[in-house]
């Protein structure tokens, strides 16, 4: 839908800048029902819109995504735009660099209309760990549910506003992009680690954080990750390698996941199995017991031992909230600036997350899950040795309500990971496509493909609508 | 650990490599002194920033590591120690841990003598704090950032330092060494901490922190061996402590016992990758001649003594000079030139060997004067301060200015009848046994002629003349 529209507005049959108007309208709309947003960039979106159609009257080339609209998660900089992680304790903070991804996008010409709602950080299965002060984003297909997380509010922005030319930039460590477009129903891809640059994203764990995009349709995403991806001299961990297609025969279910999912969830996925089946494909059981058993326990302490490091620099000094009281010892300072600003989920991970990382715990924890993890990768690698493709729901249920959220322990809500954190681990590109529940609900099929093979994975995912 | 000698020290020194930009981000090193000018989003930690390594920062460290004869891993490898304190942009610093790139080498100080070096790493370099009524007396601290994330070289020695003295040597070798490999610049400082332990205490060992500048680490060496021995002879015993030295009141305070030793989380650096192929990468970099080789080089090639090798080498431009030198005039006398004049009226004018208005032409031509009796020592030192002034050609100088010192001349004859006619005293007590007196008369000869005599003809005329 957006390539259409690009053309439009390329060609100058749509006015950029009217279309943002009405765009802008039902974001504040529904942003006052929804809470979908943490900011609405009103004055930058009607700018560049007004500059896209300048470009088109003066005959010069606005781009691919031309007057296509984006939403961007909060934890991705956008210049000179408040960007918080949705934590109090960034609140008034204005990058002064745009997320390389972010600047790509609009190099392209797209129009970037706010930043999304998330658990602050990324901290959060369902988005209900929102920073203090923030509101909690409502599922547009259910207000009493939640938007899954954390990538909630380009979740349910991306299905709010599908009769526009939308899409959300996001990003996932455990599994916020997938979960959030299960929930919500449309569909979410994670690519390969590294494909992305992640300079400008505020890191959560940095060995698996990746930004992605959630689209209502595969081939809108398709065109935002030719535009995004590639090598970036600012980030380290950016790969030169280019992602790869690569025909499609042999299909792997992973049972032990279909097994952990409820009677809904599988009948749905049993379905799409067999019209898979009837596409011609080879549908085999794959089994992945070494993920299954330690995978969500392998994610949390490396994502919390990492995440500990990179919040410690949220100290009320040279950015962010500040304390006017500063006559007393540094440690005092910072200890009741983290104390006042963090939510609850922050704080439970930073110290479990130096916990596991203290001298006498550290080979116990820390060096054992990064071990567990190369035993993962490794169990990927020999699947996809016998299948292309591997498929597994992507979250146990569908939207749970806020209620059913606040009953569940921490570890019962990390255990909810348990389907998405795998190919987090291994770095491999995964897709959502939502499958739709007799109860006007949805659940996800995840579509996975070995490191690199993105291609391969989002045409098959376009084959799946 | 079996120790042998009265004091055991070991050294852990800090030194900033000479690289254009930080160790992470493009900032420059030097430059504006304006405090926080040479900052961006990476260096002061903002939210979102991510660090790139400075491949002229891994050059540095692969230098040192061979210069030091290190073991180099194969895995350029980062972690993250993590700690809360201001001049921390990150509250934790990207350093190497488990794998540093250098191990095992070794600091040769003489044929005799060499330290252990256990380990060279690289790590980023934090903020500098800034008390403006000094350490005790501010109420608050100013944090500059322009030294925040400047690559440094953290070499740590084996205990095989047995006194403050070989401490200073041991720096001063290293210094020498990290201006050979080019790595460092000499205006930058270098900075240490200490373990210091002592026979009588068995060896209980106390670090101390925060030494700036090598003169400095002599100085809290000795104050810390003599406070320890204090102790002890007070009754007291000692504890594992580390202290921080105070260069204004030249003393040691306890700063937290090992006990409370912080600890630092360690974990891998996340957004660096592992970056494999440093030993083929050490093998294409170059070192020069290194002073103790070049120093051992110079003893045999030219037959200087070990003393005047050892100085000749202690600038590698002087090093240079000399052998350059040594082409065109004996070396043993060039040697001893160089040592006793060239560095004298260098140092008088404040001006490093390596910007040497004097050139090794100058010199030759000097010392060519000297050699075939043409000038005297006195004429070639002041030859040698009037070319600090102004080069010139000295051949023609000399020539021009009739400096050419009269030996075998009737002239020289009269100076020496003036001089006994006018010291009537000075003879009488030469006459009656006094040495002394003919060498005032040779002195006064040779004022007269404002040293152009030459001093041993003037004595062999004197002698003949007094009879």
């Amino acid at each position: 839908m957006i390539r259409e529209h690009a053309a439009r507005v390329r060609a100058g049959e749509q006015s950029a800048s009217e279309y943002v108007q009405r765009a802008l309208a039902r974001c504040e709309e529904l942003d006052k029902q929804h809470s979908f947003f943490t900011v609405i960039t009103r004055e930058q979106a009607q700018a560049q819109a007004q500059h896209i159609d300048k470009q088109v009257r003066d005959g010069d080339d606005p781009g691919p995504l031309a007057g296509v609209l984006v939403s961007v998660k909060d934890n991705l900089c956008v210049q000179g735009v408040e960007t918080t992680a949705c934590s109090r304790i960034l609140r008034g903070y204005q990058p002064q660099f745009s997320a390389t991804a972010v600047q790509r996008l609009v190099n392209a010409g797209a129009v970037i209309i706010g930043k999304t709602s998330m658990d602050a950080f990324g901290f959060g299965t369902f988005n209900q760990n929102v920073g203090l002060g923030y509101q909690t984003p409502t599922n547009p297909l259910d207000a009493s549910r939640v938007t899954g997380g954390s990538s909630g509010g380009s979740a349910a922005a991306t299905q709010a506003l599908n009769e526009f030319a939308h899409v959300s930039l996001a990003e996932s460590t455990g599994g916020s992009i997938e979960c959030p477009a299960a929930y919500c129903g449309v569909y979410g891809h994670c690519p390969t680690y590294g494909l992305v640059s992640r300079n400008g994203l505020i890191s959560y764990a940095n060995s698996l954080d990746k930004v992605g995009v959630l689209a209502c349709n595969p081939a809108d995403i398709s065109l935002v990750m030719q535009v995004i991806s590639g090598p970036d001299e600012q980030e380290s961990t950016s790969l030169r390698a280019s992602p790869q297609a690569g025909d499609v025969e042999t299909v792997g279910v992973v049972s032990d996941a279909i097994a952990q999912a409820e009677p809904a969830v599988r009948d749905a996925f049993a379905s799409f199995v067999k019209t898979l089946e009837s596409k011609g494909y080879d549908i085999v059981d794959v089994e992945l017991p070494v993920t299954s058993k330690y995978g969500v326990a392998a994610y949390y302490v490396l994502a919390m031992c990492e995440a500990s490091t990179n919040l410690a620099s949220l100290s009320g000094l040279r950015y962010g909230q500040e304390q006017s009281k500063k006559d007393i010892s540094f440690n005092e300072y910072f200890t009741r600036v983290r104390s006042k600003h963090f939510n609850t989920e922050s704080k439970r991970r930073i110290m479990l997350g130096t916990f596991a990382r203290m001298a006498g715990y550290r080979d116990a924890y820390y060096k054992k899950c990064t071990q567990l993890r190369t035993h993962i990768i490794q169990e990927y690698e020999q699947a996809f040795e016998k299948v292309d493709i591997l498929l597994s729901p992507t979250m146990p249920t569908s939207a749970p309500t806020v209620d059913q959220v606040r009953e569940l322990s921490p570890a019962q809500m990390y255990a909810m990971d348990r389907l998405t954190v795998g190919p987090n681990l291994a770095g491999i590109p995964h897709a959502s496509v939502p499958l739709k529940l007799p109860d006007g609900l949805f659940a996800g099929a995840m579509v996975m493909g070995w490191q690199l093979r993105d291609e391969q994975v989002l045409r098959f995912t376009e084959g799946c609508q | 650990m079996n120790f042998d000698s009265d004091v055991v020290i070991g050294l852990e020194i800090h030194v900033e490599l000479n690289t254009k930009s930080k160790l992470f981000c493009g900032c420059a090193t030097a430059g504006s002194d304006t405090p926080n000018t040479r900052t961006c989003p990476v260096c002061l930690g903002h939210p979102g920033s991510k660090p790139v390594i400075n491949e002229g920062a891994v050059d540095r460290i692969l230098k040192l590591c061979k210069a030091l004869e290190c073991d180099v891993a194969d895995a350029l490898v980062f972690s993250r120690k993590s700690y809360f304190y201001p001049d921390m942009s990150k509250n934790f610093q990207i350093t190497q841990f488990r794998e540093p790139l250098g191990r095992g080498g070794t600091l040769r100080l003489s044929s005799d003598r060499q330290v252990g070096i256990t380990r060279v790493h690289l790590e980023e370099d934090p903020a500098a704090l800034v008390h403006p009524k000094g350490l005790a007396g501010s109420q608050y601290v100013l944090i500059d950032y322009n030294r925040a994330g400047n690559p440094l070289a953290e070499i740590v020695t084996q205990p095989q330092i047995t006194s403050p003295k070989q401490a200073r040597e041991f720096l001063n070798a290293l210094m020498r060494i990290l201006s050979y490999i080019g790595v460092f610049d000499s205006h930058a400082i270098i900075k240490a901490d200490a373990n210091v332990s002592i026979r009588e205490s068995g060896y209980e060992r106390v670090e101390i922190k925060n030494i700036t500048g090598f003169k400095e680490i002599e100085r809290a060496l000795a104050h810390e061996v003599s406070r320890q021995r204090q102790v002890l002879r007070r009754g007291d015993s000692l504890v594992q402590e580390t202290r921080s030295w105070d260069a204004n009141r030249k003393t040691t305070a306890h700063m937290r016992t090992k006990e409370t030793e912080d600890d630092y989380g360690y974990i891998f650096e996340p957004d660096l990758r592992v970056v494999e192929g440093m030993r083929a990468r050490a093998k294409t970099i170059n070192i020069p001649e290194l002073p103790f080789q070049r120093a051992k080089r110079l003893v045999k090639e030219y037959e200087l003594d070990a003393e005047d090798a050892h100085v000749m080498v202690s600038e590698q431009a002087l090093a240079d000079f000399f052998e350059e030198l040594a082409e065109r005039a004996d070396p043993i006398l060039s040697a001893q030139w160089l040592r006793r004049e060239l560095l004298r009226v260098l140092n008088y004018a404040d001006v490093p060997v390596s910007d040497s208005p004097i050139t090794v032409d100058h010199l030759a031509d000097v010392l060519s004067l000297l050699a075939d009796k043409t000038i005297s020592e006195n004429t070639a030192q002041r030859l040698m301060e009037l070319l600090i002034e102004e080069p010139f050609n000295v051949k023609e100088y000399v020539e021009t200015e009739g400096l050419q010192q009269l030996s075998a001349s009737d002239e020289l004859k009269k100076y020496c009848q003036v001089a006994i006619e006018n010291n009537p005293e000075a003879v009488k007590d030469f006459r009656s046994g006094k040495q002394k007196s003919l060498h005032y008369l040779v002195g006064q000869v040779m004022r007269a002629t404002h040293g152009q005599a030459e001093p041993q003809k003037t004595r062999e005329l004197l002698l003949k003349l007094l009879g």
